[in-house]
């Protein structure tokens, strides 16, 4: 969109870009309390990733849908992580979207049938497991990158 | 697991929490002694991974070896993560991030703790 031809609005920043690559001229959504947001999507992608590859390792057939799903939400953490840290507001905000939907979907899925959910993912019961966290991070995210558009 | 010195680390990383979530409140960027208070959180870590290591080693762990392995190698990895993206943010959101590193650490610490004594 407005990624192109080096456009420089960033006087306001007062530091140069070490990286001299054009697209980075903005301020990036990677800036600033992004960088927290980082963080704690990072932290999430390797807390979820790492226990559902041992679930699916040991007991994928327990539960293969919430192990799955837990999969899933993992990568998609991931990637909503890398894409604000390379300032990629585009894949940022689907990453967003998908995180949202999932949490609502699963979570009121998993309270009108539990038997589908015998053991907890992220996203079941709106993220209770890991108190609320997986509920409250796409909507600051969401916040944060409307934000960074307005500013 | 060694019980004093998991709880140290607990402590230790709740404070640097703290600490953290002061100086963003105060609107300062990170200094040196969150800097070097991380360094031996990091350092603490590393010595609960050998012992664990050592104890698996020995067949002393308990069921869950895998998840108690994971666990290991997060915590011994976020420390130096979350102190190279927050010194890279000369803002008061550096070290907002070693707070976000401050709070998860005594959560997988913690679990690590259920793990060892079969409760998780």
């Amino acid at each position: 969109m407005n990624e192109q031809g080096g456009r420089v609005e960033g006087h306001a920043e007062g530091r140069v870009d070490e990286r001299g690559s054009s697209a980075e001229a903005a301020p990036s959504v990677g800036a600033g309390p992004g960088r927290v947001l980082v963080a704690v999507y990072g932290v999430f992608a390797l807390a979820a990733g790492a226990r559902a590859a041992v679930q699916i390792a040991r007991q994928f057939d327990e539960a293969p849908l919430a192990y799955s799903l837990s999969a899933f939400a993992a990568v998609v953490y991931l990637l909503l992580a890398v894409a604000m840290a390379r300032g990629n507001r585009t894949v940022a905000l689907a990453a967003c979207g998908i995180e949202l939907a999932g949490v609502l979907v699963v979570g009121t899925f998993s309270l009108l049938d539990p038997e589908a959910f015998p053991k907890a993912t992220v996203w079941s019961g709106f993220g209770s497991g890991y108190v609320f966290i997986p509920l409250v991070l796409p909507l600051l995210g969401l916040f944060w990158l409307s934000r960074r558009r307005a500013g | 697991m060694i019980g004093p010195l998991a709880t140290g680390l607990i402590v230790l990383a709740l404070l640097i929490a703290v600490v953290s979530l002061l100086t963003t409140a105060l609107n300062k960027a990170m200094g040196n002694v969150l800097l070097i208070a991380l360094g031996v959180l990091e350092i603490g870590l590393l010595v609960q991974a050998g012992f664990l290591i050592a104890a698996l080693v020995r067949g002393e762990g308990p069921a869950e070896t895998a998840t108690l392995i994971g666990y290991t190698a997060g915590t011994v990895v976020i420390p130096p993560i979350a102190a190279f993206w927050g010194v890279g943010e000369r803002s008061r959101w550096g070290p907002a991030v070693i707070a976000v590193a401050g709070f998860a650490i005594p959560g997988m610490v913690g679990r690590m703790l259920q793990l060892w004594q079969g409760l998780g």
